[in-house]
């Protein structure tokens, strides 16, 4: 194995925000009450998130993008998981996506937004106008990746998912 | 009418209107998502073989229940209590929709379970403020903060939180008690970069109000529009808009107050 790879002070920094995003995910966890059989896999599942989005940025890949494939991947670890713990995988999606919510960024946005609400004639107004939508829609784009990449794989599994449920449940035609 | 008289099948059929109805109010209210309120509900009502037709938005819940031959025999509406997110409610439910198909529960049983799920016990509340703090110390180190910031956003969130518990106590509007926990939140973590101890890119300061960002409703949004659920989830990414919109308030007036 190539251990000597964590000589490279990127991978150790990449290793440290992922257990740092596993705490985050934890804390929401702990926010939505979740049952406390499922704690460990959010842990898993929010550091894997943040792993991965950050190993991509590193290799250059667009922040929503890293985000979609972040949120992909916890989307289908939390079927299993489901199935494993017994409780519905959004109890382990929702809290581990949040800590790759884009907070600075959305900051960034607003304070643009605020200093555009001032003179149209200022030397730093463009600037600031280009900055501020750029912002906006890294945040637009992140988050819409995040919400949607996470229930990419419900959709693609959603009839798996239900039969692999072990009852004998035969699926009648939907009332209403 | 014919008389006081009812039958058998209708006490039943009511007391399974109640069930229903408890069982999708008790979801709707802990944070599930439309279509999940839809599906764990069809199939109470499937293992009973009843019919039913089911309205659902954010404040209230519509149901009809059907007769054999497919008319509507009665409508009920029920009020949606005020919306606490407990992910083990729903857990709870998903598990009992399950087992009450498999081993033939009574309507008396189900009722029961949902009482006991109603009043599952929460995390100890000083669990969970610290560990929404090590959360805001977590979102600190993604950003790149030092450990300054690291231990100034650990304290921010975690009276943040209180702030916020205790304005939601004492019956403030819920956006209000938002702003006052972004407040209260980046007062303490600006007064890292504010005192010197930290440089001045302001990573405490922001990151500390990140724990109040409404995840569950922005995500549920999404998978309600996606679902075909299409008012919920405007609905529900209009409430999403609006904290964050209380944060970012929040978050602002710090910002005038220190300067920055």
């Amino acid at each position: 194995m190539d251990w000597i790879f964590l000589n490279k002070v990127w991978i150790l920094t990449i290793l440290y925000k992922s257990i740092w995003g596993g705490i985050a995910a934890i804390g929401f966890a702990a926010l939505f009450n979740v049952p406390a059989r499922s704690l460990f896999h959010i842990f898993l599942f929010g550091g894997i998130g943040v792993l991965l989005k950050f190993l991509l940025l590193h290799f250059g890949a667009n922040i929503a993008l890293a985000s979609l494939i972040g949120a992909i991947a916890i989307g289908f670890l939390s079927i299993p998981a489901a199935h494993h713990k017994h409780t519905p995988p959004l109890i382990f999606y929702i809290p581990a996506v949040i800590p790759m919510i884009p907070g600075i960024f959305a900051y960034r946005m607003i304070l643009g937004l605020i200093a555009l609400t001032g003179n149209v004639k200022s030397p730093t107004y463009n600037t600031v106008l280009l900055e501020t939508i750029n912002y906006g829609l890294k945040v637009l784009f992140i988050l819409i990746s995040l919400s949607v990449g996470v229930v990419i794989p419900m959709l693609l599994l959603r009839k798996e998912s239900v039969k692999d449920i072990k009852v004998p449940f035969v699926k009648k035609p939907r009332i209403s | 009418m014919d008389g006081l008289r009812t039958s058998p099948e209708e006490v039943e059929r009511k007391e399974m209107a109640d069930v229903i109805l408890k069982t999708g109010t008790l979801l709707m209210s802990a944070g599930a998502n439309t279509g999940r309120v839809r599906t764990t509900v069809s199939r109470i009502a499937e293992a009973f073989g009843y019919s039913i037709h089911l309205q659902i938005s954010q404040r209230a819940m519509m149901l009809t229940m059907l007769d054999e031959n497919g008319s509507s025999v009665f409508t009920v509406v029920r009020v949606i209590p005020h919306h606490i997110i407990n992910f083990r409610t729903i857990s709870g439910i998903s598990k009992m929709s399950w087992s009450l198909v498999e081993e033939q529960w009574t309507l008396h049983e189900i009722h029961e379970e949902l009482d006991r799920l109603e009043q599952l016990a929460r995390f100890p509340r000083w669990q969970v403020l610290t560990m929404v703090g090590l959360a805001g110390s977590g979102f600190c180190f993604l950003a790149d903060g030092s450990h300054t910031d690291l231990a100034f956003t650990f304290v921010a969130s975690f009276i943040g939180l209180f702030v916020r518990q205790e304005s939601i106590k004492a019956h403030f509007n819920p956006y209000v008690s938002v702003f006052f926990a972004a407040l209260s939140a980046s007062l303490i973590a600006g007064a890292a970069s504010k005192l010197g101890l930290s440089d001045s890119q302001n990573h405490a300061f922001v990151t500390s109000v990140l724990f109040l960002i409404p995840g569950v409703p922005l995500i549920n949004a999404f998978s309600d529009i996606m679902d075909g659920n299409v008012q919920n989830g405007i609905t529900r990414g209009f409430v999403a808009f609006l904290i964050s919109f209380s944060i970012a308030l929040g978050i602002l007036t710090t910002a005038l107050i220190y300067q920055f």
